[in-house]
């Protein structure tokens, strides 16, 4: 710098700390694409509404077996899983299985023990609720 | 003593430093470019769009009642089923409706010879197979074949299950 004029150091100096600014604040628009694709993948990955439906069909089940004798209830589930645990296999490539015990008296009232299982590889999930 | 003559000559060695490490950033990062445009996230809301539609129509208006979408599969009114879904999907707050076409399949299992078949579930729109569609399904217990439905269905409390798939034309 010798016999140069170094008034103009600052200016020099604040250019580049606006310029690195400029560079992270471009990095986090870069980012955030990718951020959303992750987060979109993992959303449509995650079984969520295939489990929920699942579980408004062991609801809906136990409406339709709860008026019958015990001896049709046995032979409905047995063709109602088998029917539920073939498409979910074919259709979702999911394993689906589940159980029915009851009815047990809760309260008064007669609930039905369900025990249901489902996996499709990624995703596993168990659940006993009673309907 | 300390001298500051070589103050810009400092600056400039960092600027060429930072230079030098950003571009090798970009060049390893080159085969990771994600566009907006590329990402799911429109799939993501056409699929949760489409799944509420269905769930919608899955529930009854009334306590106890039938439900729209368990009605439709019953009767086999594949267009009920598609203006109804349309409907639902379609509406926007203050814009016009959306360009939205799907296409429904019933799938079912055929007790007899242990096979998965399915039957189409009303009028479809013609896919290219280029479209980026979403896949949405929910189960469907009735207690007799649906009356247009192919007799390999059960007659026996069949389950089936809605298929539909949607995209943006």
């Amino acid at each position: 710098m010798a016999g140069l004029n170094e008034e103009g150091q600052w200016i020099v100096l604040m250019g580049l700390l606006v310029a690195i600014g400029m560079f992270f604040l471009a990095l986090i628009i870069n980012q955030s694409a990718l951020v959303g694709q992750t987060t979109a993948e993992s959303v449509l990955e995650f079984p969520k509404s295939d489990i929920r439906d699942l579980r408004s069909e062991m609801d809906d089940l136990v409406g339709v077996l709860r008026p019958l004798s015990s001896g049709t209830q046995s032979t409905v589930l047995n063709v109602v899983r088998d029917d539920i645990s073939a498409l979910s296999l074919a259709r979702k490539n999911a394993v689906v299985d589940f159980s029915l015990t009851g009815p047990e008296d809760v309260a008064g009232v007669l609930y039905y023990r369900t025990e249901f299982h489902y996996n499709n590889g990624v995703t596993a999930y168990d659940e006993t609720a009673y309907f | 003593m300390v001298n500051d003559s070589g103050q810009l000559y400092t600056m400039e060695g960092v600027a060429a430093g930072l230079v030098m490490i950003i571009t090798a950033y970009f060049v390893l990062n080159t085969t990771s470019i994600y566009t907006p445009g590329d990402t799911h996230i429109t799939d993501m809301q056409l699929e949760q769009l489409a799944s509420d539609a269905l769930a919608m129509m899955d529930t009854p208006e009334a306590e106890g009642a039938e439900s729209p979408l368990h009605s439709f599969v019953r009767l086999n009114d594949g267009a009920g089923f598609r203006t109804m879904f349309l409907d639902c999907c379609k509406l926007r707050a203050g814009g016009i409706d959306d360009n939205l076409h799907m296409n429904a399949t019933i799938f079912y299992c055929d007790r007899s010879h242990d096979e998965i078949k399915s039957y189409s579930f009303g009028l479809s729109d013609v896919a290219t197979g280029r479209e980026s569609a979403v896949r949405v399904s929910r189960w469907v217990q009735l207690n007799t074949r649906p009356s247009g439905a192919p007799g390999t269905v059960s007659n026996q409390y069949p389950v089936l299950l809605v298929e539909v798939l949607v995209w943006r034309g």
